[in-house]
Order: structure tokens, then sequence, then C-alpha cells
């Protein structure tokens, strides 16, 4: 590669600019995660002296943590089948056969993720609170469902698009019926990419806010809204603690998507990291060539 | 497509116009891959349509229904009096501050990195993408840790006697644009990435041999190649903060109200159902303006290289 003669006092300014705008998306999540094990959980930084008391305070007694926790991770597991469900589906119809109206199909499919999600929360408490299911986990999970199924749709796309076609019809014309070739072919090379879009179809829904907070009732409460009512109205220093959690799941979920990769192949299969948010869109695609 | 939103299948919604196209519909399903297409989408379909469609029609609905239960603009016209239409600018104002922040931040970091060797290139998209991945809840708790009258930031600048120090940092609008910045960014970045990535750096040294100076080649060759990028990342990361919620509801003042919050509001507090969905059809609709506007550039931008092209 050639590249172009720039100046030293440039190259220093620009590795200074980057090394600090580093560090301004590093460092909040940094500060949560130290915070979290420090004594004094609003205070000082670095913290004087050193505790995990704040993660046994969440499981102490009368504590609401334990309850927003199981609901978050159940209402998660049911968005990430309803997710995989309706991702391998659309991917299938998408990418491996004929489908009419194919952009519009796509672009109905990825609207959720520019359509402002006050909208579609406000949309989703009108269907649910007349079907008397606010709280409900399940009508948590089909709201969530609505913004984690473009990120599953996007990766099974770009997986199924990685595979190999003559594969299967090698498979079908050794006699296979299509049920088979699916099964045994199709399924297993895409298993990396299910991996993949299980895994952010979970998180999507881990960390959701709005939708939770317009379909959750009283008692049932997940636990991005509970965090988000200890910070406006209560204190709860234990609440360092929970979301030095939620940074914990986040990362060992990337790790997992991480691992898969290398499992699967020295990269060759795209699209495991929905990379780029957005870009997928009917609107905005196919500037970058 | 309201039409269809009540039909359990959504087969005619996906089929192209019946009346003249009838044989060709019936072509289409004697065709297997089709069938197998059809097959394969309904779910999707028909669970937006029911899930995703539905709902905003009905918020819309909602939105044009007066108390007494006719047509009415009533909160159409309320929401762009008084306060709320002054909420309606403070949204606008604080998109457009972030956006460009965003733009700004994410062209040096881009730029920086479509430039480094591919492990350090790899380590430094790292730190871009998993924050984006840890809830933007979390990040921004983070951020007010950060803020504070006591925070880090502010020690650090008494520490170093830097003039003014400690600045207030949070519950204004300078928290909530560090702090939305801070989450638009890694969309920025990416976006910006895959365009500079994509550049040929070949046409920079040509100009260069064609003995342009940096700042030309900046200005004539480089910049022109990553406007389309730009152009995207600005308008898309504008988009999502129209509708962002909760920095500016944890970060900022009652000056930085912003629409989401009020909608939150009306519903949570007053009950408002009617005033807070025509503020969310606003939402919408700006969103839809920001990405027609976006095509529109887009379509330009073709035509004009297409010409470029030609002659």
């Amino acid at each position: 590669m050639i590249e172009l003669r720039s100046t030293l006092a440039g190259r220093i300014t620009l590795a200074v600019l980057s090394t600090l705008i580093l560090l301004f998306l590093a460092l909040p999540i940094v500060v949560i995660v130290v915070t979290s094990f420090g004594k004094d959980a609003f205070g000082s930084f670095p913290p004087e002296a050193w505790t995990l008391g704040w993660y046994e305070q969440l499981f102490a007694d009368g504590s609401k943590w334990p309850a927003a926790l199981s609901l978050s991770a159940l209402v998660a597991a049911m968005t990430t089948v309803f997710s995989l469900i309706l991702g391998l589906t659309a991917a299938t119809a998408l990418v491996r056969s004929e489908l009419p109206l194919r952009s519009a199909v796509y672009g109905l499919v990825l609207a959720p993720l520019v359509i402002p999600q006050v909208v579609v929360a406000l949309g989703l408490f009108l269907l649910f609170e007349p079907a008397a299911m606010l709280g409900s986990p399940v009508a948590i999970a089909l709201g969530h469902t609505v913004l984690a199924s473009p990120i599953a749709v996007m990766i099974l796309m770009a997986t199924l698009k990685g595979i190999d076609e003559r594969l299967e019809d090698a498979a079908a014309s050794m006699g296979a019926g299509r049920l088979t070739v699916w099964r045994r072919v199709t399924l297993p090379l895409a298993m990396p990419g299910l991996v993949a879009a299980g895994i952010f179809s979970f998180i999507t829904s881990f960390d959701e806010f709005f939708i939770s907070q317009f379909l959750s009732s009283v008692d049932t409460v997940t636990l991005p809204v509970q965090v988000f009512n200890v910070l406006q109205y209560n204190v709860d220093p234990s609440v360092t603690a929970v979301s030095a959690i939620l940074i914990a799941v986040a990362v060992v979920a990337l790790a997992l998507v991480g691992v898969v990769r290398k499992l699967s192949g020295s990269g060759k299969q795209d699209g495991l990291l929905p990379t780029e948010p957005g870009l997928g869109l009917p609107v905005g695609s196919e500037t970058a060539s | 497509m309201a039409g269809s939103v009540l039909a359990p299948n959504p087969a005619p919604a996906a089929a192209p116009t019946p009346a003249p196209g009838k044989s060709r519909l019936g072509r289409a399903l004697s065709d297997r891959r089709t069938r197998f297409g059809l097959l394969n989408a309904t779910p999707v379909v028909v669970y937006l349509l029911i899930l995703f469609v539905y709902p905003i029609f009905s918020t819309l609905m909602l939105s044009l229904k007066g108390e007494g239960g006719g047509f009415t603009f009533h909160w159409y016209t309320d929401a762009f009096q008084g306060a709320n239409l002054e909420i309606l600018l403070t949204t606008l104002r604080i998109s457009a501050e972030t956006s460009l922040l965003a733009l700004v931040i994410g062209f040096v970091l881009a730029s920086a990195i479509s430039r480094l060797k591919p492990l350090w290139a790899g380590l430094a998209m790292l730190v871009v993408v998993v924050p984006h991945f840890i809830s933007a809840l979390v990040r921004t708790y983070g951020w007010i840790i950060l803020l504070g009258d006591n925070g880090v930031v502010n020690n650090v600048l008494t520490d170093i006697h830097f003039p003014g120090a400690p600045f207030q940092l949070l519950y204004n609008e300078i928290g909530v644009v560090i702090g939305t910045t801070a989450v638009m960014l890694p969309y920025t970045v990416l976006l910006l990435y895959a365009v500079m990535k994509g550049i040929d750096r070949r046409l920079l040294a040509a100009a260069a041999g064609m003995g342009a100076g940096r700042i030309t080649i900046f200005r004539r060759v480089y910049l022109p190649l990553v406007a389309p990028g730009l152009v995207n990342a600005g308008i898309l990361s504008f988009i999502l903060c129209l509708g962002y919620y909760l920095t500016p509801a944890l970060m900022g003042g009652e000056k930085q109200t912003m629409v989401a919050s009020l909608i939150d509001e009306q519903v949570m507090k007053q009950n408002q159902w009617n005033g807070a969905s025509a503020l969310g059809i606003i939402l919408l609709l700006l969103t839809f303006a920001g990405l027609l506007l976006l095509k529109l550039l887009q379509s330009a931008g073709e035509a004009l290289r297409n010409r470029g092209t030609a002659s």
C-alpha cells in the first residue's frame, strides 16, 4: 500500500486525538466496573477501599434485583427463540428463494431499526393493554422481538449467502429430500450464524429499556427498567454492581460470538457481527462501494 | 399497507396488483421457489404486521381522535404550541448538536483507524464495537459518575488547576450532548470506517504525484470520496437521536427535555394518550423526512458521479 507522506506532527496529533476518543468510549464502562468494587459507591475515584458489599446487597432480603434479573433472563430467552424462528425463515425467503416484492419485505423487516423506539413502545402498549397482557413476560418478549429480529435477519442473511448452494444441490442430487438437505447440510453450516444471531437477540432484549418500560407492570419489572428507576428516583448504591453485571453479560456474549467465529473457520463466514448497524437499510446500503 | 393490516394472510399484501397481474400471480405461484419464498416470508411479515405496523397504525388513529370520539387535528396543533413546541425544538437542536459532534469525532477516529495496521485497527475497532453492545443505560450511568461535581473529570481538572474548574457538567446541555454523543459515536465510526476502507488510496497517491498539496488532496479527493458516508452517518445519527430517551432523561435538566421524555410523561403521569400519540407520529414523520432526505442526497450524489464518469 502506498502511504501518503504526512508530517510527524500531523501523525502524532491524530494518534493523540484518536486515543482520547477511544478513552471517551471506554471510560464510562471502566469507571462503573471499578466503582462497583469500591467502598464508596458514589464517591471518590479511584476508590480508597475495596469491597464486594454491593454485590452481596443485590441478593439480600427484600431486594428487588433477583426478580428483575430472572425476568430479564426469561424475556431474553423467549426473545431469542422468537427472533431465531423469524430470522431463519425470513433470511431463507430473502436469500434462498424467489420472493415477490422482495425489497418491500426487506424494508419492512429492517424498519424497526430506525423507527423511534418510543413510537413502537407506544403502539405495543395500545395493542397489549386491551388484551390485559401488560406485565406478561410473553408480551415483553414479543415486543423485544420487533427490535431483535431485524438483527437476526441481517446476520442470518449473511450466513446463508456465505453457504455454498452447490453443497445443498449435491446432497439433493444424492437423493436427499428437501427436509434432509436442510437438516443435515444447511442447518449445520448455518450453526455459527444461528449462535451469533441468538446471542445478539439475547443482548438486545436483555438491555432493552423503552418497550419494557411501557409493557411492564408494577410487579414485573425488567433489569434495565429497575436500574433506570433507581437512577431516577431512589438511591441504591448496589446499582453499580447491577450495571457491572450488565456489562459482564454483554462482554461474555461478545466473546462467545468471537469464539464461534474462530471455530467456524478463519472468519470466512461474514456477518456474524452486525457491525454496521442500520447500514443494511434499503436507504443507504450501497454507498460504501 | 394499512388496509392489509387486519388481513389474516399476508399473501394478498405481498402479491402484485391483482387485476392485470392475475395471470402473472398465478404463474408466480406455480413456481416452486416462489411458493417456498412466500411460505418462509409469511412468519416475519405476519409478525411485523401485527406487532409493528398495526400498533403504529393504531397510534396514528388515536392521535386523530378527539375527546368526544370524533376526528380532530387538535393534538397536532397542541404539539406545536407553547412548552410542547419548545421541547420539539430542543429535540431538534440537541439531535443536531449530537450528530454533528459524533460526525466530527467519528471522522477523526475512523480515518485514524483506517490507516492503522490490521492488528491495531482490530483492537481499536474492538473498543468501538464493544461499548456499542453494552446497555446505553449503563454507559449513561458511567457518565453520571464521571461528570458529577466530584466526579473523575472535575477532580482531574481541579488537580491540574484548570481555570474555572470544577464545571457544572451534569443536568445541563453539555452533559446531555456528551452522553448522547458517546451513544451515537459507534454508529458514525462504523459507517465512516466502512467508506474509508473502501477508498482506493492510490487515488490519493496519484493526486500527490500530480503535485497536489496535502490540503488540496484532502479537500478535492479524500473529502468527496468520504462525503456519501458523512451524509449517511450524519442523517442516521440525527434520526436515532430524535427518539432517544435514556441519556437526556438522566443527564439533562428541565431545559433538555426531549420529545421521548415528553411522551413518556404524558402517558405515565398524565394518562394523556392522544397527545402522546400525536407526538409519536410527529417523531415518525421527522424520521421519514430524514430518510427521504438521505435517499434524495444519495441519488443526487449518484447522478453526479455518473455524469462525472460519462464525460
